[in-house]
């Protein structure tokens, strides 16, 4: 239960990622730079938070995943960005290689750092 | 121009996670400031990089150099592993990076 809740707080902070990704490119007035700013917080926060609870390397490797999708779809669904088959096909490759490098150092990491 | 200001924020962006690592271990002003200019840095050579780049694609980039950058400076300056199966991820990173940049 206590994890479900923990999965449920990453993808919030993917979506929240979205947003301040989105922020940074386009928003240009006060308030859409204090949502900006918000979300940036808000986001980083959750996935600490959650990363207490699950190991931090899957933690990690789902929050890019999602956070890359969400950017390159609002790419081109909203922001007029043509969709080419091989620039997908690069940016998987690209993820692929961040949630390996992730799943494989993930929990040996944790050991370096203390 | 915009492709080495999005080098530069994934460079930032492995300092600020170094010191994040180390904020844990002990606080101190010194590790706070560095901390807090390399996410700072970061954020801000990003947002300029995507004036002219694709959102997506800057965004993916500098998640990979900042994830690879991270891997290479284990390796190096902390005796991490040299496994395989890392380096393959990390030449993966970095060839669809340098193929998104062909792509222009």
């Amino acid at each position: 239960m206590k994890n479900n809740s923990a999965w449920f707080k990453i993808a919030g902070a993917a979506c929240l990622e979205v947003v301040w990704v989105i922020g940074l490119k386009h928003a240009s007035v006060p308030w859409e730079w204090l949502i900006t700013g918000l979300a940036l917080l808000v986001s980083f926060y959750t996935i600490i938070v959650a990363s207490r609870k699950l190991p931090v390397g899957t933690v990690y490797s789902v929050f890019v995943g999602l956070g890359t999708a969400g950017t390159v779809l609002a790419d081109m669904l909203w922001f007029g960005e043509p969709f080419r088959w091989i620039k997908l096909v690069l940016i998987l490759v690209l993820l692929a290689g961040v949630i390996g490098l992730k799943l494989v150092t993930g929990n040996s990491h944790t050991k370096e750092v203390s | 121009m915009d492709w080495l200001m999005l080098i530069a924020a994934g460079c930032c962006e492995m300092l600020g996670v170094a010191m994040l690592g180390k904020l844990q271990l002990n606080r101190n002003w010194q590790t706070l400031c560095l901390f807090l200019l390399g996410f700072g840095g970061s954020l801000l050579l990003l947002s300029q990089a995507m004036n002219t780049l694709p959102m997506g694609t800057a965004y993916a980039v500098w998640t990979g150099i900042g994830a690879s950058g991270g891997a290479v400076l284990g390796m190096l300056l902390y005796g991490e592993e040299r496994e395989l199966r890392r380096i393959i991820c990390i030449v993966m990173i970095l060839g669809a990076a340098v193929g998104l940049k062909l792509l222009g």
